[in-house]
């Protein structure tokens, strides 16, 4: 995130209604944000986040609005003088400044200095607003700095503005602010702003009902964090007439830091993730740091440059790119092309997106200009660090015609024969045979660092395909907006089936090795190997958000309702070979057939002989 | 012990694939039973154990040979560890006093006497460890939420359903400075490391770091030494300081902070330290003020007390320092259990199970049976034989075994629903939650302060992008502007090929035809 608004950046402008839109700021635009007005784009480029503009009204000789960037003071100037006119405010009690030079009508008596309050409850039945919709209307097309003259002669115009209590009478004018007065605030666009426009303005369940509590407890429960530095493979320098024997093979040492996704939320799981592990937004980006002044991109290039590139097909670029590098008579590319089988992924830091479709549904990152499906891509850290692979591919990758089909091969002499169209076409595929390949053998190779799932599949079939991938101790952390699939998954991990399991008495699992009880395809009694994972647990968390104003501080009344949603939460472990005892101080059940009910007499039986045969070893030596 | 972590990554941000010697390792006994041990290679023999260090739990002894060099996550089998002898040896001591001495620096000196002492017996082969015969842990790796749960507490402790949406709202990310005041006990320490975490601080590259406070020495000192065996102790710049006074500049420097924690007893008097200009400039003061904010970003902050009149002065001084977009939250969160409900009159009698009725008709053909069997003994005799007058007892004792296979319902009642083979099957699942809650741990306050933007700023930008040549109009548009937008896309439309002229045209009648 950045600290000033870039051309064609997306952000998101929130309005005084608090409804949020997302705009890209393309330069030498004009934004309308419709009964609020408009203004030039070029007007909040280079101009910081967060701050509070105002819509200003046109100057005589000019055809637009200009901006003024609204202070807290002013902002707050109603609560200033609530505050001190009621005496508790811990700031210059002294400099009491009722609102008779203020621009907006407070709710403070300008003669007394003090809040204007009726003890009395009268009831107002009708409404005593003298102005007609007509007058607004007018009043709104004059000059009305920015709304706020609107508001005056409403609250003058209104009759019975006397009887509302203090209360009501704030409501009052909260109601028409947000309904005439010209603000706007600009926040840049990151993963929790979109998660709360996703669930407050457009399909919430589209994210699923995610909400930002457990967006961040998955995160949490998930350990994601960055995973080390890039650590790039290197390039096999694979001739054309060399097949799939010149791949780079896939070093286990190198794979750190990776971060297994099941993502049914439209790719903002995928979003948030990546930017706990800081591949979500460019370098420059991340730092910040830019003057105004040296912005790498002038207006002027950015505003044609992505245009263009979306509109060359595939094939076309691929050719483009293949004719510079063949043709002798361009003196370019100082740098020698990376062969076909060059893997631009990194080994460390990634995330490795399962699909259940022929494409992953990662739709949300377009918002940080990452589309996962364009082949050519101008640079973005996610490039090198998602990998997508469908469940095809993980489970059957002989089944997968891109996995499994040979690459073509020609000689240099064939190769420069061919049509450059032809040509693009052939490294291309090479190109996605090698990604290909390097994605589904390093993701079959296990070792990640953690599961992270928001899915509509059902867990028990994820967990099932995915524990055996899990390094050991990584942790599990799924969700679901019911819970309903999450108990039933935790059931199967209950201490009973657990108990069962590892007392070496049951039939299905003599004679199984270690590797094939890690890899257990389910049973009708045990779907899952119940001693695969460690500390199950579901729980749920909600915010409740409160209102905090000088003596009218309380909880919303109202809030989103729906799910609550719910994280099951959990480690890999890898259990010990052969029958394992408990021990404990349980209480002796009825049944007693399990090792579980194990009391403390037998336990204490166990131990003297231990204590006996320690003793003689000791002075053996 | 120290020199050795240091050069290493924290187990805690990348704890690499196998236990090491000389690392902090958790140790699950039970289910939220953690205890955090820095596992200690050492031959020979130990505070009175020939195997060495030795972890003793209630689910058996676990020498750390045992714990060293294996996969993360495994189960370790207890070993038979000689428990009794050193007990009646020396002083008597509690097994959780010895996993406290192996892992707690104090008894250092105690373990070189016992060694000296032991030396000779020291240096012969060394046994092979016997697995004992039950017992077992788990090996995890240490995360923030794991040290959550088992850290020595201090102060209250910030839980991961806190902190992790404290981050989340203060957009912490790899390469983010936090400042962090009131340390406490470490566990938004560790937390917020993990957030800002882009590698250790080298030479050209602004790492992320935590600045943390501490006014507390005794903790101070215990968080010292915490980071430093935690390996964190380049990425936490832990300072011990009075904030109130002192304010959260590093040597005079700005740490250049996006994001800042508060957890202190009273936040109002240190948020003046943490604005963009000196709020007293009227004070006379000569020397330069400094912000310890980054002067590009904007800030977030986050506020954690306990009780509302603390949230009501901060944020009344946040709205005079100029925070934007004040909001104040609370976090309620529930962990819940699930568990088999067994509910029936024929299920094994076993803790937790209900013996009564399952349903409407168990309980009625239960009741049938208890009406059968009583109307069967209030029956008068006669189905005995034709001499009624005899003995009532001695008739019943004939009919009984005739009539019992037919007239006791258990076995009839039982056949139709064969239970579940299994205990694991039995009953319905049911979720509920914990037996005690949280139901308060703190109220959250959120603020953002945005960067300086001075006249100079202003005029760059403006001369950078300057306005007046606006060809488009994008965002809510009015309905003269969006219809003529429309038309000038049909118009662009139509020129194309025929293709998509009869596209459009079908799709004119479509429109044409569905509002009929």
């Amino acid at each position: 995130m950045h600290s000033v608004v870039r051309p064609n950046s997306w952000v998101v402008i929130k309005l005084p209604s608090g409804v949020t839109k997302v705009l890209s700021i393309a330069p030498n635009t004009t934004i309308s944000l419709g009964k609020y007005g408009s203004f030039p784009a070029n007007l909040i480029l280079g101009r910081p986040y967060h701050v509070t503009y105002e819509i200003q009204d046109k100057r005589p000789d000019e055809n637009f609005s200009r901006l003024r960037i609204v202070p807290a003071s002013e902002l707050y100037e109603e609560v200033f003088a609530e505050e001190e006119a009621a005496g508790c405010s811990t700031l210059n009690p002294e400099t009491v400044a009722p609102a008779a030079d203020a621009a907006e009508i407070t709710l403070v008596d300008d003669e007394s200095g003090e809040v204007v309050t009726r003890s009395t409850q009268e009831l107002i039945e009708t409404a005593r607003q003298t102005l007609t919709q007509d007058e607004i209307e007018e009043l709104k097309r004059e000059g009305n700095n920015a709304g706020k003259d609107v508001i005056a002669k409403l609250l003058e115009s209104h009759t019975a503005l006397g009887q509302k209590t203090s209360f009501s009478l704030a409501k009052y004018k909260l109601l028409k602010q947000k309904k005439y007065i010209r603000r706007f605030q600009i926040l840049p666009m990151d993963a929790a702003t979109l998660a709360h426009w996703q669930l407050e303005e457009r399909e919430s369940s589209k994210i699923m009902e995610m909400r930002a509590e457990m967006l961040a407890l998955v995160g949490c429960w998930g350990n994601v964090h960055y995973g080390g530095e890039d650590v790039f493979l290197e390039d096999p320098k694979a001739r054309s007439e060399q097949g799939a024997a010149a791949l780079a093979e896939i070093q286990p040492d190198l794979l750190k830091g990776r971060w297994l996704v099941v993502d049914d939320t439209g790719g903002l799981l995928v979003a948030a993730m990546a930017e706990q592990m800081g591949i979500l937004n460019s370098e420059d980006e991340e730092g910040g740091e830019l003057k105004i002044g040296d912005a790498p991109e002038g207006p002027d290039i950015t505003e044609s440059a992505p245009a263009e590139e979306k509109q060359d097909a595939d094939t076309e670029m691929a050719d483009a790119a293949e004719g510079v590098a063949a043709l002798p008579e361009k003196p370019k590319a100082p740098k020698p092309r990376p062969s076909d089988f060059e893997i631009p992924f990194s080994q460390t830091n990634t995330i490795t997106v399962v699909h259940g479709a022929s494409q992953p549904n990662l739709s949300f990152l377009s918002y940080w200009d990452f589309d996962a499906v364009s082949p050519n891509h101008p640079p973005h850290p996610l490039l090198n660090h998602l990998l997508t692979l469908s469940w095809l591919q993980l489970l059957k990758p002989e089944l997968d015609t891109s996995y499994s089909t040979p690459p073509l091969t020609a000689t240099l002499e064939v190769l420069s024969s061919w049509k450059p169209s032809r040509r693009g076409n052939f490294h291309r595929k090479r190109r996605r045979f090698a990604r290909t390949r390097h994605i589904v053998d390093s993701t079959r190779a296990g070792g990640f660092n953690g599961l992270v799932c928001s899915s509509t599949m059902d867990p028990t079939s994820i967990l099932k395909h995915t524990l055996p991938l899990l390094a050991g101790g990584a942790p599990v952390a799924m969700y679901s907006p019911s819970l309903e699939p999450l108990a039933v998954l935790a059931d199967l991990f209950s201490v009973s089936r657990r108990t069962a399991w590892s007392s070496g008495t049951l039939p299905e699992l003599a004679g199984k090795t270690t590797e094939e009880l890690e890899n257990w395809q389910g049973s009708e009694n045990f779907p899952l190997n119940p001693m695969l994972l460690l500390g199950t647990s579901i729980q749920t968390s909600r915010t409740r958000r409160w209102q905090v104003l000088p003596g009218r501080t309380h909880p919303l009344m109202t809030e989103r309702g729906g799910t609550d949603g719910y994280i099951f939460t959990a480690w890999k472990a890898r259990p010990a070979e052969g029958k394992v005892a408990a021990r404990g101080r349980f209480k002796r059940k009825a049944d007693g057939a399990t090792t579980e009910t194990e009391d403390a007499k037998r336990a204490k039986a166990e131990e003297s002989p231990a204590v006996e045969s320690a003793d003689t070893a000791t002075p053996a030596r | 012990m120290a020199s050795t972590v240091k050069q290493e990554v924290s187990p805690f941000l990348d704890p690499g694939s196998l236990t090491k010697a000389n690392s902090l390792a958790v140790i699950q006994l039970s289910r939220d039973n953690f205890v955090p041990v820095y596992l200690k290679q050492i031959d020979g023999e130990h505070d009175g154990y020939a195997e060495g260090a030795v972890l003793n739990t209630r689910f058996g002894s676990f020498p750390h040979s045992t714990l060293i060099g294996v996969p993360w996550g495994s189960q370790i089998r207890a070993s038979k560890v000689d428990t009794g002898s050193r007990g009646r040896k020396r002083k008597r001591q509690g097994g959780d006093d010895a996993t406290e001495g192996a892992s707690s620096e104090a008894n250092e000196s105690k373990n070189q006497k016992s060694d000296q002492a032991n030396a000779d017996s020291a240096n012969g082969t060394k046994p092979p460890l016997a697995t004992d015969t039950s017992g077992f842990v788990h090996v995890l790796p240490p995360t923030p939420e794991i040290w959550t749960t088992s850290l020595p507490h201090r102060t209250q402790v910030v839980y991961t359903p806190d902190y992790s949406y404290v981050l989340y709202r203060l957009r912490a990310k790899p390469g983010s400075t936090i400042i962090e005041a009131g340390a406490g006990s470490g566990s938004f320490t560790h937390a917020s490391v993990r957030a800002v975490y882009n590698g250790y601080p080298s030479e050209g590259k602004r790492a992320g770091k935590v600045v943390s406070f501490e006014y507390n020495e005794e903790r101070y000192h215990k968080m010292q030494e915490e980071l430093q065996e935690h390996g964190l102790k380049d990425i936490v710049h832990l300072t011990h300081r009075n904030v109130y006074k002192d304010g959260f500049l590093l040597n005079g420097k700005s740490p250049e902070a996006d994001a800042v924690f508060l957890d202190l007893p009273a936040p109002w008097e240190a948020l003046h330290h943490l604005s963009r200009r000196d709020p007293k400039k009227d004070d006379g003061n000569q020397t330069e003020w400094i912000s310890p904010l980054h002067p590009k970003k904007s800030a977030h902050l986050c506020t954690f007390s306990p009780c509302i009149e603390q949230v009501t002065k901060t944020v009344s001084v946040m709205r005079r320092l100029g925070w934007i977009d004040i909001e104040m939250v609370e976090i309620a969160n529930r962990r819940l259990h699930t568990l088999r409900d067994r509910v029936g009159l024929n299920l094994q009698v076993d803790r937790g199970v209900n013996n009564s009725p399952r349903d409407v008709e168990e309980a009625l053909t239960r009741l049938t049976e208890i009406e059968d069997r009583f109307r069967e003994q209030a029956r008068p005799p006669k189905a005995a034989g034709e001499d009624t007058e005899m003995g009532e007892d001695g008739s019943v004792k004939q009919e009984d075994p005739a009539e019992d296979p037919a007239l006791n319902g258990k076995p009839k009642s039982e056949a139709p629903k064969p239970g579940p083979k299994f205990p694991w099957q039995d009953g319905r699942l049911i979720t509920r939650g914990e037996p005690e809650i949280k139901t308060h741990t703190s109220y959250l306050v959120f603020a953002t302060l945005p960067i300086e933007w001075t006249e100079e700023d202003e005029a760059a930008a403006a001369a950078k992008y300057p306005v007046g040549e606006q060809k488009q109009v994008v965002g809510a548009l009015d309905r003269k502007s969006r219809k003529e937008e429309r038309r000038e896309q049909l118009q662009n439309k139509a020129a194309g090929s025929r293709k998509t002229r009869k596209k459009e045209r079908d799709e004119k009648i479509a429109e044409i035809v569905t509002p009929s």
